[in-house]
């Protein structure tokens, strides 16, 4: 991990919600892995002195990267940026995302949250012919998904946490990702496990991994801002996150 | 440039540049390695040890703010015996003094406590951490009972009490007081839509340390060093304090937003070369900075 700068080389609006940031960065962050972020903040090289608001640095996801250096990351459209606009990055944070080796069939939940922290595992596992399925539930339905791959199933869940081909789509599943977004995530992994629950009558170690994005104040373990209890353990979101096993994560 | 940053009694404990991060912010000795050089900083201040293992707050650990943030983590860590076990290697490893930030909550308790700390020779000195809940004949008897240990005690003083504190807990013992720790506040969970009480950092605080740090320098026995912390961000805020009275300063979560301003800080203060931004290329020190020319050269 180390303190970068990177700058914007290019953006492009991908839908009515988001646009994408092509990111000119460090060579030691093009090598990050689906689960690994960066910790950003703006620079502003017009002012002599620093400004501090937004105060904490910004979790972003890679969702995907490109030869050359370039990291393209998905922001809210709402945002305004700039090409050419400086950010400080101390990166990569975070451990990769761990699948299994004879995966051929991924689940992954965006549960209240928009899933681009689940994006850049998309191409590696397409290449491998994975197949892949993607649940929007609550307010990650606003998601408009029509730039990623045909490739990828895309379902929207109902108010009961319900979708099409359910069984079929949990039963077929070799591994989950379920990411949930700030504020009830004990309570949005408990609704995901309760699903699991009723079509499993026992779920393995390794298969259903909950994703974490809460703010991270340092990045480093240091502050102990993001710890979380897992059964016998303590585990930092920033430095063994941001994916828990959830038959591990203590939900209360 | 040689600096003692605790009164002179027993012990001395002496840093190189008056510089230090605050309690809580650059963890227990073996994080920020990759980020910060710890050389350039005048000590380093562990995160809190509390004499038994203390557990993570439940719930909305941190609400950012404008211009700041509040944080309430429950300072969780192992207990006084496994934070000694488990990290004094990289203590021994550091070249700089270590100051152990404890947390007591009985005299009693504490006093059972000091032969580890005694016993640990990697520890330089011990950061007391005085509870906003206690009432000043807690704090007094908790620093009684510390500084029977043979190590310089640092207080570091509650915000809202610490006018009320400050002589009694020098009276007490303690060889240097810690002005201040961050206010408490409350703030709405933006996510959850609850209310949560924390520690509010950020820039706008250190109005109101600074005050207070200028106002006990007058009210105190000249003898006995002040150390400042509270919304330190930039050189100027450090050397504000400086000019108010304090002996040295700790850096709190600006290293959170920008690890290198704190070396930057140090540099500044240290005693070596003080810099002001030039022109638009960075600079092998300090990315964010660009080309610098020399204001000040201290003797060293």
């Amino acid at each position: 991990m180390k303190e970068t700068q990177a700058y914007i080389e290019r953006i492009m609006r991908v839908n009515r919600g988001h646009q994408r940031l092509a990111l000119a960065v460090d060579h030691s962050l093009s090598s990050m892995l689906a689960g690994q972020a960066m910790l950003v903040r703006r620079i502003d090289k017009d002012y002599e002195a620093e400004h501090w608001d937004p105060y904490l640095r910004e979790l972003w996801f890679p969702v995907e990267i490109q030869a050359s250096n370039i990291v393209i990351v998905e922001r809210p459209a709402r945002t305004h940026y700039l090409p050419g606009q400086l950010f400080s990055i101390i990166g990569p944070v975070g451990k990769p995302y761990r699948f299994r080796q004879k995966l051929r069939n991924i689940l992954l939940i965006a549960y209240n949250t928009t899933p681009a922290a689940l994006l850049l595992m998309v191409p590696p596992l397409l290449a491998k012919q994975v197949s892949i399925t993607l649940v929007l539930m609550g307010s990650a339905k606003q998601y408009e998904s029509n730039h990623l791959p045909e490739e990828v199933e895309v379902l929207q869940a109902d108010d009961n946490l319900t979708w099409p081909d359910m069984v079929m789509t949990l039963g077929w599943a070799d591994q989950v990702f379920v990411l949930v977004g700030q504020g009830d995530e004990a309570g949005y992994f408990s609704d995901i496990m309760q699903l699991m629950r009723e079509r499993h009558s026992d779920i393995p170690a390794n298969y259903v991994f909950g994703v974490v994005e809460r703010d991270l104040p340092c990045g480093v373990g240091a502050c102990h801002a993001c710890v979380l209890n897992l059964r016998g353990a303590q585990k930092l979101q920033c430095t063994d996150g941001p994916a828990f096993d959830l038959t591990e994560l203590r939900l209360n | 440039m040689a600096i003692d940053i605790v009164r002179s009694r027993k012990y001395s404990l002496t840093v190189s540049t008056p510089v230090m991060p605050a309690s809580g912010t650059v963890g227990f000795g073996d994080r920020y390695r990759d980020l910060l050089d710890f050389e350039k900083l005048g000590a380093f201040v562990t995160n809190a040890a509390t004499i038994e293992p203390w557990r993570p707050a439940r719930g909305t650990r941190i609400i950012p703010l404008d211009a700041g943030v509040l944080v309430h983590t429950g300072l969780p860590n192992p207990g006084l015996a496994k934070v000694i076990k488990q990290y004094r290697r990289a203590w021994a490893n550091m070249p700089i003094p270590v100051i152990l930030h404890l947390l007591g909550t009985s005299a009693r308790q504490l006093k059972r406590a000091l032969p580890l700390i005694d016993e640990a020779q990697e520890i330089a000195a011990v950061e007391l951490g005085i509870s906003d809940d206690s009432d000043a004949a807690d704090a007094v008897s908790l620093v009684a009972a510390a500084s029977q240990m043979e190590k310089p005690l640092l207080a570091r003083l509650p915000f809202y009490e610490c006018q009320q504190l400050a002589l009694p807990l020098a009276d007490a013992g303690a060889d240097a007081l810690v002005l201040t720790a961050a206010p408490r506040g409350t703030a709405r969970d933006p996510h959850s839509g609850r209310l949560v009480s924390g520690r509010v950092y950020g820039p706008l605080i250190k109005p109101m340390i600074l005050r207070m740090v200028g106002r006990l320098r007058r009210q105190l026995p000249e003898e006995l060093p002040i150390i400042a912390s509270g919304g330190i961000h930039s050189p100027q805020d450090a050397r504000d304090y400086l000019e108010a009275g304090a002996v040295a300063v700790q850096v709190d979560t600006a290293t959170w937003a920008q690890p290198k301003m704190l070396e930057r800080i140090a540099r500044d203060l240290g005693g070596w070369v003080a810099t002001r931004q030039k022109d638009a290329l960075p600079d092998e020190w300090n990315p964010e900075m660009t080309h610098t020319e020399v204001i000040q050269r201290r003797a060293t």
